[in-house]
C-alpha cells in the first residue's frame, strides 16, 4: 500500500470512507481501547492527581530544555554514549545510515519507533541496500505489506487475521499452516529469533531519555526492544528532543499515564533503562551505543507557541477517542502521526501549507483533551492552527468568502436579523411536510440530511411583535 | 405516535416563580442564538418561560446576533473580535447571560478572552462577560434552584450531552435533574451519550461525508434506545441528529431542545406541525 | 562521524530554544529545586497497594491475575529452590533441563537431576534468573545487565523463572527510582536496568492477547524468605 499524502486529505477521506470494512476494523481496536482505558482508570483513584504531575514534569523539562538538554549531553558522553545532533528528518537519517556504513553492516534490526517513521528511516535503510528487519510484531506486518503505520501504538490495525496468513506464508522461512492467531505469532517469534541474533546493528527509539544520568528508556509489551539492543555489536538509538525528563523518577509518574492512556494496561511489560554500551566485564550487550538527537521541527514548535504539544508521550489515546480518526482510519492523514495529534504535529513536521486541511477534519468537541494523560488543549491547538491558514490564506477561496461574509454581516445585528428572516421565508419555500431534503446553498447538509423546516417567522421577529402586542394592549 | 404534552401546571409553576423571587430579582439577558432564532424560536420562548419562573426579569436585546463560532472555528480571529465587541457592547450591562446552547454559551465564556487577549481593555469586559454569562438549563439549576413542578409529558427520553455544554462547561447532571420532575416523562441511557454527533459547526458541511458517517452512528444508538423523545440542549446537534433519523426515515422519535419540555410549551408552537402527523 | 555538522546542528538546536525561551532561568539550584518539588506529588498520583506489606502485595497483585502469564509462590529458603525449580518443569511436562543463571548463590544450589546448562538461543528453553529487586505496585522483578546477568536470559526462553528475594520487595516504582539513583551515586549504573512485569505479549493481531510473542510465554516468579 503506498503511503498517501498529507495535501491530498480530502482525496484520501473518500478513499477511506469507500472502504466497506474500515470503519469495522478500526473499531476493533479503538473500541477495546477505548474500554480498558475507562477501567484503568477507574481502577486508579490518583489518575488526575497523576495527571497534573505528568503535565509538571514535561512542561518543567520543556521550560528548561536548553539546561536538560546539556546535561543529558553530558551524562550520556560520560557513560560513553556517541551523541549526534540533527535538526532535520534527513539529517537523521543520513547520520542512522552512515553509522550503518561505517560499521559495514549488512542487518539490522529495529524496534518500533515512531521517531524512527517520522525521520524515514525505513526508507533511507530500504534504498542503501541494508536488510531492515522490524521486530516489533505490528512493524513486521506492515513492512511485509509494504504499508505505512495506520496507528501509533497498534500500527497494523488495519491488517486482517487473513491478510497476516497470506503474509507470514508467503514470507516466512518455516510458516505456519494453521489459522489460529497463536500459530501466527510463533510463525513470527521463529522467523525473527535468528534475526535478532544475527544482526548487526540495533536501532532502537525511546520513551524517554534521562537527563540526570544521560539514559534511555524503552516500553514495550513484546520484549522486542531488549532483543533488538542486546544481540547486535551496535546499538544506535532515534529519539526526539522532547523526550527528555530530569530524572528516573520523573519518568515514573509519566509511565503510569502512558501505559493506562495506551492500552488499559496498569504497567506495560518491559520496562528498560539503556546506559550506554557494554561495561567490560558484561555478559551481553553492544559494544558501541549512539544516540541520534533530532529536532525536526520541534524548536519551531517551541517558537510558535505550540509548546504544550511537546508534552505528547505518544499513548494514542486522542485518536482512539477521535470520531473523526475512527471513521477514516490513520492513513487518510497521510502522515506517520494521525488523529488529534497528528492533526498538530504535521503541520510542524512538513508544512502548515500541506497539513492544514487536518486541522479542519475536527468537531472540536474536546474528547481528545479530556482523555490525554498529559493535559494537552489538543482542540485549542487545532483551532490555532487554523487561525495561522487563515492568516496565510491557505484555506480554500470560497470558505474564506463565506466565513468572512457571515462575520461581516455578525458585526451589524439588524441587518443579521434582516437577513435571518429573508432566510426563513427561503427555507420555507423549500419546505415539505416540515422537513427540507434538499436547498440551494446547503447541499453540505442536506446531502446527507434532513433539516428540520423552521417556523414563519424568527425568534426575533414574533418577539418583537409579541412585545409591541403587550405594550400595545397596556 | 402518541405525544400527549399537557401544559404546566400554572399553579406549580407560579408556586416556583414565588419561591425563586425571594433569593434573586435578576435581569437576565438572553442570547438567543442563531439557529433558535432562525430555526426553532419556541426554544427561545420556552428559555423566557423557564427563567421568569424561576424569579428572573428577562429581556432579549434586538441587536443581538451571532456568538461568532463559524468565524473563531475557521480562524477568523479579526472577523470574530468584531463580532465579540458588539456582543460585549449589548450584553455586559446584565446581571446574567443567559444562552440556551452549551456551544454558543461555551464561545462567550471561553474564546472571546481568547482573540481579545492582546487587548487589555476589551479583554477586561470579555472577562466580566464570561463571569456572567451562563447556559440556559445549568443556569436555571446552578444559580436559580429550580425546580419545574407540574409539567407532563408521557413517554421517554433520551439524552445527548452536547460536547460543549459537557466538557466546557459541565452540564450533565443539571438537565437530568429538571426532566426527573417532568411526570410520565422515563428516563432511556444513551450509549456514547457524550460522544460527538458529528455537528461540529462549520464541520458538518466542510467534511459532510465523514459527519455523516458519525451521525449515523449517532442516529442507531439513538433509536437503539427505543425512547419517543431525544432530548439535548444545542439545536445544532438536535438538528444534525433530528436530520439523520428523518432521512432514514424514522419518524417514531423526536428530538426536542430540553427546554421546549421543561417550560411545557412544546405542543403550543409544535401544534401544527403535529396536527398534521 | 562528521564534527563539524555535529557541532553545527548542536549549536542549531541550542539556539533555537534559547531564542524560543528568553527567559530561561541559569540558576541550576532553582531549577533542580523546581524538579524536586514535582516529585513530591507521587504520594497522591500513584495506584494504591494491594496489602500494606510490599511482598504481600506483590503475591496478591500475581494472583489476582494481573501481571500478564505470572505465577508466583513463596519459598523459606533458597535450598527449596530446585524442588520447587523442579515441580515448575513438570507442571508444564517440561525437560529436566534449564539455564540458571551463572551466580554462586544459585550455582551452588544442590540441582539434582536437573540440566542446569542449556542454550537459550534455542526455542522453547527455560531460564532461571535472579532478580535485584521487585516493584509491589506493579507486579515487577527487577534485573541488572552485569558479568553474571545476560539480559538476553530473561528475554530468549519460552519459560521464565525469576528468584525474587523478599527482602528486597519495594512498594513503589518510586522506591527503585530512589536505589537506581543511589547506585548512579556510586558510579555503579549497570548498562541495563530492565523492569519485567509479565510475559512477552502482543494484541497486534486483530487486537487478541498472545503470550510469547517473542520471549517467555509463562513467568513464575519465585520468592524467597532468606537467602
Amino acid at each position: 500500500m503506498q503511503a498517501n499524502k498529507p495535501e491530498n486529505f480530502y482525496q484520501n477521506v473518500k478513499d477511506a470512507l469507500a472502504q466497506p470494512d474500515l470503519k469495522m476494523i478500526i473499531r476493533r481496536t479503538t473500541d477495546k481501547a477505548e474500554a480498558k482505558r475507562a477501567e484503568a482508570i477507574a481502577n486508579f483513584p490518583g489518575f488526575e492527581n497523576a495527571r497534573k504531575q505528568g503535565q509538571k514534569v514535561k512542561d518543567h523539562t520543556i521550560k528548561y530544555m536548553d539546561h536538560y538538554l546539556a546535561e543529558f549531553e553530558k551524562n550520556a558522553l560520560a557513560q560513553g554514549t556517541i551523541i549526534h545532533w540533527a535538526s532535520t528528518a534527513e539529517e537523521a537519517s543520513k547520520i542512522v545510515l552512515d553509522i550503518c556504513r561505517q560499521h559495514e553492516a549488512k542487518k539490522v534490526t529495529r524496534s518500533k519507533s515512531m521517531l524512527g517513521e517520522e525521520i524515514g528511516l525505513s526508507h533511507a535503510l530500504d534504498n542503501s541496500g541494508i536488510e531492515r528487519v522490524e521486530t516489533d510484531l505490528a512493524e513486521h506486518i506492515i513492512q511485509l505489506a509494504g504499508d505505512p503505520p495506520s496507528h501509533i501504538v497498534w500500527p497494523a490495525m488495519h491488517r486482517s487475521r487473513e491478510d497476516v496468513i497470506k503474509l507470514f506464508r508467503e514470507y516466512h522461512k518455516d510458516p505456519t499452516y494453521s489459522e489460529e492467531i497463536i500459530d501466527l505469532v510463533r510463525s513470527a517469534r521463529r522467523d525473527l529469533r535468528t534475526k535478532f541474533l544475527t544482526a548487526d546493528i540495533g536501532i532502537s527509539g525511546s520513551n524517554f531519555l534521562l537527563a540526570d544520568s544521560g539514559s534511555s528508556c524503552t516500553v514495550t509489551n513484546e520484549g522486542n526492544a531488549e532483543l533488538t539492543i542486546t544481540p547486535p555489536k551496535v546499538h544506535i538509538v532515534t529519539a526526539g528532543i522532547e523526550k527528555l525528563v530530569p530524572s528516573m523518577a520523573h519518568a515514573i509518574p509519566l509511565l503510569r499515564l502512558l501505559t493506562r492512556s495506551a492500552t488499559g494496561s496498569e504497567i506495560t511489560q518491559y520496562i528498560t533503562f539503556h546506559n550506554g554500551a557494554k561495561r567490560p566485564n558484561d555478559a551481553d550487550g553492544p559494544e558501541e551505543c549512539h544516540m541520534v538527537l533530532v529536532d525536526n521541527g520541534r524548536t519551531k514548535m517551541l517558537a510558535d507557541g505550540m509548546e504544550e504539544m511537546l508534552r505528547c508521550i505518544r499513548c494514542g489515546a486522542c485518536m482512539n477517542h477521535c470520531v473523526v480518526y475512527k471513521h477514516i482510519g490513520g492513513h487518510a492523514y497521510g502522515s506517520v502521526y494521525p488523529g488529534p495529534m497528528g492533526s498538530v504535529l504535521t503541520p510542524h513536521l512538513n508544512s502548515l501549507e500541506v497539513a492544514n486541511k487536518q486541522t479542519h477534519a475536527c468537531t472540536l468537541n474536546g474528547r481528545c483533551e479530556e482523555v490525554c494523560p498529559v493535559n494537552i488543549p489538543l482542540p485549542k491547538l487545532l483551532r490555532s492552527l487554523r487561525a495561522q491558514s487563515w492568516d496565510k490564506k491557505y484555506e480554500p477561496l470560497t470558505n474564506r468568502f463565506v466565513v468572512k461574509a457571515f462575520a461581516a454581516l455578525a458585526k451589524r445585528p439588524m441587518l443579521f436579523q434582516w437577513v435571518s428572516s429573508c432566510g426563513v421565508i427561503f427555507m420555507k419555500l423549500c419546505s415539505r411536510k416540515g422537513w427540507i431534503r434538499s436547498m440551494p446553498l446547503a447541499g453540505g447538509w442536506t446531502r446527507n440530511r434532513d433539516l428540520i423546516e423552521p417556523e414563519s417567522k424568527t425568534f426575533m421577529q414574533q418577539y418583537k411583535a409579541m412585545k409591541k402586542a403587550k405594550s400595545d394592549g397596556a | 405516535m402518541s405525544q400527549e404534552i399537557i401544559n404546566a401546571d400554572v399553579k406549580g409553576a407560579q408556586s416556583n416563580a414565588i419561591k425563586c423571587l425571594n433569593i434573586s430579582e435578576k435581569k437576565v439577558g438572553l442570547f438567543v442564538t442563531c439557529l433558535v432564532n432562525t430555526m426553532r424560536p419556541s426554544v427561545g420562548f420556552a428559555a423566557i418561560k423557564l427563567l421568569e419562573d424561576a424569579g428572573c426579569t428577562v429581556d432579549v436585546p434586538e441587536s443581538q446576533s451571532c456568538c461568532g463560532q463559524p468565524a473563531f472555528n475557521s480562524g477568523d480571529d479579526e472577523g470574530t473580535r468584531q463580532i465579540a465587541y458588539q456582543t460585549i457592547k449589548q450584553f455586559e450591562t446584565f446581571d446574567y447571560v443567559v444562552v440556551p446552547s452549551g456551544s454558543c454559551a461555551a464561545m462567550i465564556k471561553k474564546n472571546f478572552v481568547e482573540v481579545l487577549k492582546d487587548q487589555p481593555e476589551w479583554l477586561a469586559r470579555a472577562e466580566h462577560l464570561a463571569s456572567i454569562t451562563h447556559e440556559l438549563l445549568s443556569f436555571l439549576v446552578d444559580v436559580c434552584d429550580f425546580e419545574p413542578s407540574g409539567v407532563e409529558l408521557e413517554g421517554s427520553y433520551t439524552y445527548h450531552d452536547s460536547c460543549s455544554g459537557y466538557r466546557s462547561l459541565h452540564v450533565y447532571e443539571q438537565p437530568r435533574k429538571m426532566l426527573a420532575n417532568v411526570k410520565g416523562l422515563d428516563h432511556r441511557p444513551l450509549h456514547g451519550h457524550s460522544e460527538c454527533c458529528g455537528f461540529g459547526g462549520t464541520f458538518c458541511v466542510k467534511y459532510s461525508d465523514i459527519s455523516n458517517e458519525i451521525v449515523a452512528e449517532k442516529a442507531e444508538n439513538v433509536l437503539a434506545t427505543e425512547a419517543d423523545y431525544l432530548l439535548g440542549g444545542d439545536m445544532g446537534c438536535l438538528m444534525n441528529m433530528a436530520g439523520k433519523l428523518n432521512r432514514e426515515g424514522h419518524k417514531e422519535i423526536e428530538a426536542l431542545h430540553t427546554a421546549e419540555v421543561l417550560a411545557g410549551l412544546a405542543p403550543q408552537i409544535l401544534g401544527g406541525k403535529n396536527a398534521s402527523k | 562521524m562528521n564534527k563539524q555538522r555535529n557541532e553545527i546542528s548542536r549549536e542549531r538546536i541550542f539556539d533555537a530554544i534559547r531564542a524560543a525561551a528568553p527567559t530561561v532561568t541559569a540558576d541550576v539550584k532553582a531549577i533542580q529545586a523546581e524538579a524536586a518539588d514535582i516529585l513530591r506529588e507521587s504520594e497522591f498520583a500513584r495506584p494504591d497497594l494491594l496489602a500494606d506489606d510490599a511482598a504481600d502485595a506483590l503475591v496478591q497483585r500475581i494472583e489476582a491475575g494481573l501481571v500478564i502469564g505470572t505465577s508466583c509462590e513463596q519459598i523459606a529458603t533458597m535450598d527449596a529452590l530446585p524442588n520447587a525449580v523442579d515441580q515448575f518443569l513438570a507442571k508444564y511436562a517440561l525437560p529436566k533441563a534449564l539455564q540458571v543463571q551463572r551466580i554462586e548463590r544459585l550455582q551452588k544450589l544442590n540441582w539434582g537431576s536437573l540440566s542446569t546448562e542449556v542454550d537459550i538461543k534455542n526455542d522453547n528453553t527455560v531460564g532461571l534468573c535472579w532478580a535485584e529487586y521487585g516493584i509491589a505496585e506493579t507486579g515487577t522483578f527487577v534485573v541488572h545487565s552485569g558479568p553474571d546477568m545476560p539480559i538476553l536470559l530473561n528475554y530468549l526462553p519460552l519459560y521464565l523463572i525469576a528468584v525474587v528475594p523478599r527482602s528486597k520487595i519495594l512498594p513503589y516504582m518510586d522506591d527503585y527510582a530512589l536505589i537506581a539513583n543511589e547506585i548512579a551515586q556510586r558510579g555503579e549504573t549497570p548498562r541495563n536496568m530492565c523492569l519485567i512485569s509479565g510475559v512477552s505479549g502482543t494484541t497486534d493481531i486483530e487486537g487478541v492477547l498472545i503470550q510469547g510473542a517473542h520471549g517467555p510465554e509463562v513467568l513464575h516468579m519465585i520468592i524467597v524468605e532468606d537467602q
